[in-house]
């Protein structure tokens, strides 16, 4: 089973490059998820894989096999390339029936009749619609259609599953069924599957891997886990899951770490990690909201950093509460169990728990408005 | 490359089928068939749309006509164009003609747009749908009707004449010209503003509402500047189509030597006895260079136009003005155009038809009679030209739809490096005027291979070519569209799934775009039915069609015979679009 390698993708329309040198290798029987906001190039570079889009430059091989290679002129047309996708639309051609439109590909590659008919039913028998062959595409629900589509992409045993956001026309409580029947599905069959979203939640539980784009960059590509516990750039740590940032400046080395004087208040707090820094450098800190925690006023927990912050806003969302509370000037966002704070309070985070950037984290003014308050 | 390990099969070891891998495609010489295709489209277009103009650029600068031996590259064909040809006159007839033709329809069609779409007015769908009346009755047609109502000898100067002593119009001249040439072109103004005011944010009238502007305020400020866009695309539109048209001075400035554009080139090509080519193929380009810039104007501003554009959010019926007494004023401005611009016209036309005397100093009704008809039916070639539009129309439609479909595929479905310049060359037919086409051809089948040159002339295949060149930018027109509302999410799953450009058209958007092939096809018969000014060069006595055969009894003045064919060209033309309207209608159902 081959790999996918894509090295030094590159796309421009016109003076618009949208895609600026990607490169990454799907492993065999891999989930791989592109992630990333809208216009990032995630969808191009999918599309470039499937061969909907000509690349620029760069390569794209599976295996020992070229699909393409610019500096070598090789292009492969998508259907040169044996792959299943499905769109975001779902993109079922609407004037066949179900049953028709499985069997379009298998038409195209001159499967005998007989071997069509029991491809299709076990096809619809695996994406649980065995008696709907006969249906048309607009006499379907979403969710059906969406697993009519999975089915067209798999039924003719693609060597690898394009995802283009599939889960994303359903309503939000079919999506998370959606989600959890697709990731046993495609651990079931072992394909190699790559997936594009914008919604974090969804490649998190879904993907081995991610590549995590902006701008038509990658900015990591590494499992889930690392992905939110060490995000490699603070864009990262910005837009998966949620993230408070202080720009502060190094004060000196301590065990295990150092120790930094934040910007907004002036308070120094203390930060663990392997990171290589010199005194007086400036840095940002990252903390997720759940990394903190707000304590009544005048508690005094040992080991932690402490800083004396009081609450804006403290809110309900069901399973935790969230505060906004005042840190000099910067709101910062907490989750916590703890209800009813108010007034002075005590915000804490462990030093381990600080991701520390030694560069500056680009907030949009519109965020920066939002997250600033009167001192 | 080994296949998947586990297909969705269940159970049992799976032996690789065909499944599995890609479909196999030739690639003789390195070129798939999708290539091939595109290419074959892109020239074959370029043929098809540069063989009337490449031998027109040529005659221009040759001493004699093309398809003599001899001649010598020159520029005499310019130079007594512009000193003793008198194209001075012409160029300064044109301009008037298609000036003051452009200021009548706008001065007709916007307020009409404006009343209509956004006032309260009785009957205002019903005038919506009048307004499609031109596409179905040809502008020479119209010109007849004119004349024998408002000419000199016509049907109301005379009843006007004998209640007031004269009458203050003069039909055989520019303004009388343009006025009739304004009542063809209104509708078309008419739709691109009544579009733009049904497009146009409503909320932007609620909002002046809100802060108490009253209806005229709204009108004045809101609703009409907004209209300058469409405005400036319809009147260049308005003002090309009037240089190139043939008709209304063919009838009205012919008979007193008003010449303009068109009617120049028809005179010297065909009525003088030694026609000088290379001053035809020097006025060809001129005029040309004319309308071609005026179409990429047209083309630039509407670019320009679209970014402008509010965006289209939720469609909210917009509601509509009170304007009091002035919709009564409205009202009868409308009735007046519709009534004496192109009903009586045509209903006195259509009259004319089934009398033998048509005047108002004797009742009419005395003289019905079925003779006009007899006539018409008597004569074999009459017959005959009937016969030779409906082939032609009939056709041109199926041949010319099934271009403007593989046009629109390549264009705007496939990833042709010169998809662009197949659009350009598909759309570029709209700036030639019809008789410059015909002069064109007529050259262009000089250098036709295979021995064609002396074939093609003289047969309905020459009109099929011709008239098809002038329908194909509205064939392109209406299927691109329809084209672009289907999904390319649906090719592109169909080209995943392993089918090439052509199988996904053959098996996808064939199915797809049937009913906006249908539409395609509606839309050229009427235009190639209507269609003639380019057969004035390439008819002959064996193949004249209804439009060239009703100039010619019009020159002899047959008037009732011309009525007669008149009359059966519009009932072919509303009878195949009430059966294209009825066939589609039951396919939606079904």
């Amino acid at each position: 089973m081959p790999e996918l390698t894509v090295t030094n993708l590159t796309k421009t329309f016109g003076d618009n490059a949208v895609l600026k040198g990607v490169s990454f290798t799907i492993k065999d029987g891999e989930f791989f998820t592109l992630l990333g906001p809208s216009g990032c190039g995630k969808s191009t570079t999918l599309n470039c894989i499937a061969g909907l889009e000509q690349p620029t430059g760069g390569s794209i091989t599976v295996g020992s096999q070229a699909f393409v290679d610019t500096d070598k002129g090789v292009f492969l047309q998508p259907e040169e390339r044996n792959l299943g996708m499905v769109f975001q639309s779902y993109a079922l051609w609407p004037h066949m029936s179900v049953a028709k439109n499985l069997a379009m590909p298998l038409n195209i590659r001159k499967v005998p009749k007989d071997k069509q008919k029991t491809l299709i039913s076990e096809a619809l028998d695996k994406v649980g619609l065995a008696d709907l062959g006969d249906r048309y595409p607009h006499q379907l629900s979403g969710g059906q259609q969406q697993r009519v589509a999975l089915a067209r992409a798999l039924i003719y045993s693609p060597t690898m599953l394009l995802l283009d956001e599939p889960l994303s026309n359903l309503d939000a409580k079919l999506r998370e069924q959606a989600r959890a029947w697709l990731k046993r599905l495609q651990t079931d069959l072992g394909i190699t599957t790559v997936f594009v979203t914008h919604d974090q939640d969804e490649a998190l539980a879904l993907s081995d891997r991610i590549a995590v784009m902006s701008g038509g960059n990658t900015l990591q590509v590494a499992s889930p886990h690392e992905i939110y516990e060490t995000p490699a750039t603070p864009e990262v740590a910005a837009f998966v899951g949620r993230c408070n940032f202080f720009v502060g400046k190094v004060e000196q080395a301590v065990q295990n770490g150092y120790s930094v004087r934040i910007d907004c208040s002036g308070d120094v707090v203390e930060i663990h990690g392997d990171t290589a820094l010199n005194p007086g450098q400036t840095v940002t800190l990252a903390i997720r909201p759940e990394k903190l925690e707000v304590l009544p006023a005048g508690s005094e927990p040992t080991g932690l950093n402490r800083l004396r912050t009081q609450v804006l806003t403290n809110s309900y969302v069901g399973s935790h509460y969230e505060y906004d509370v005042k840190l000099g000037n910067q709101v910062v966002q907490v989750e916590s169990s703890r209800p009813g704070l108010t007034g002075q309070v005590c915000l804490v985070f462990k030093p381990e728990d600080a991701l520390v950037y030694p560069e500056l984290v680009e907030l949009s003014d519109e965020q920066r408005d939002l997250l600033t308050v009167a001192p | 490359m080994s296949t998947i390990t586990k297909p969705v099969a269940s159970g049992q070891p799976d032996t690789p089928g065909s499944e599995g891998r890609p479909p196999k495609y030739r690639r003789p010489l390195g070129i798939g068939r999708d290539t091939a295709v595109h290419y074959a489209v892109l020239l074959g277009l370029a043929v098809f749309v540069l063989a009337p103009i490449i031998p027109t650029l040529l005659q221009s600068i040759r001493s004699e006509p093309l398809y003599e031996e001899g001649g010598v590259f020159t520029l005499d064909g310019y130079k007594s164009l512009f000193t003793d040809a008198g194209f001075g006159q012409v160029v300064v007839n044109t301009a008037l003609f298609a000036g003051l033709t452009t200021v009548l329809t706008l001065v007709i069609a916007i307020p009409m747009a404006v009343v209509v779409v956004r006032t309260q007015l009785p009957g205002g769908r019903f005038i919506a749908m009048a307004m499609q009346w031109p596409f179905f009755i040809s502008s020479l047609i119209l010109g007849f009707g004119w004349i024998l109502m408002y000419g000199p000898a016509g049907f109301i100067s005379t009843e006007v004449r004998n209640v007031f002593g004269g009458v203050p119009w003069n039909l055989y001249s520019i303004p009388g010209m343009a006025i009739t040439e304004a009542v063809a072109l209104a509708p078309i103004a008419y739709v691109f503003c009544a579009n733009a005011l049904r497009q146009s944010d409503a909320s932007l009238e609620s909002a002046a509402q809100v802060c108490g502007a009253g209806p005229l305020r709204i009108l004045g400020q809101v609703i009409i500047p907004m209209l300058r866009p469409p405005m400036v695309y319809s009147s260049i539109l308005v003002f090309s189509m009037s240089v190139e048209t043939l008709s209304v001075p063919l009838l009205y400035g012919q008979p007193v030597g008003i010449d303009v554009f068109s009617t120049f080139l028809y005179r010297n090509g065909l009525q003088s006895v030694d026609p000088d080519y290379s001053v035809l193929g020097a006025a060809s380009v001129v005029i040309l260079c004319v309308t071609i810039s005026l179409v990429a104007v047209q083309a630039k501003l509407l670019k320009d136009a679209q970014r402008f554009v509010s965006v289209r959010g939720k469609a909210t019926r917009p509601r509509k003005l009170d304007l009091g007494w002035l919709k009564w004023v409205s009202i009868v401005a409308i009735a007046f155009y519709v009534i004496f611009g192109a009903l009586i016209p045509i209903v006195g036309l259509m009259f004319r038809s089934f009398t033998l005397i048509f005047t108002p100093l004797r009742n009419p009704f005395d003289f019905v009679t079925m003779k006009n008809y007899q006539t018409v039916f008597r004569f074999e070639s009459y017959v005959q030209s009937i016969w030779n539009s409906l082939i032609v129309a009939g056709v041109g439609s199926v041949v010319i739809s099934i271009l403007a479909v593989l046009a629109v595929m390549v264009a705007r479905r496939s990833t042709f490096k010169y998809a662009r310049v197949v659009e350009y060359l598909a759309l570029i037919p709209q700036s030639v005027p019809g008789i410059i086409i015909g002069i064109g051809f007529f050259w262009a089948f000089a250098y036709a291979p295979f021995g064609l040159g002396q074939v093609l002339p003289g047969t309905l295949a020459a009109l099929i070519i011709a008239f098809g060149l002038r329908a194909l930018p509205s064939a392109f027109g209406s299927i691109a569209p329809s084209m672009m509302q289907i999904g390319t999410e649906l090719d592109n799953a169909a080209r995943v799934a392993g089918a090439d450009w052509i199988m996904t058209f053959f098996r996808i958007l064939r199915v797809l775009i049937t009913p906006a092939f249908a539409g395609a096809m509606v839309l050229t018969f009427v235009i190639m039915l209507k269609e003639y000014s380019p057969a004035v060069f390439l008819s002959s006595a064996d193949n004249n069609v209804l439009g060239t055969t009703m100039l010619e009894l019009w020159a002899q003045g047959s008037t009732g015979s011309v009525a007669a064919l008149a009359t059966i060209q519009i009932a072919i033309t509303a009878t195949f679009v009430a059966l294209a309207g009825l066939l589609t209608k039951g396919k939606r159902n079904a």
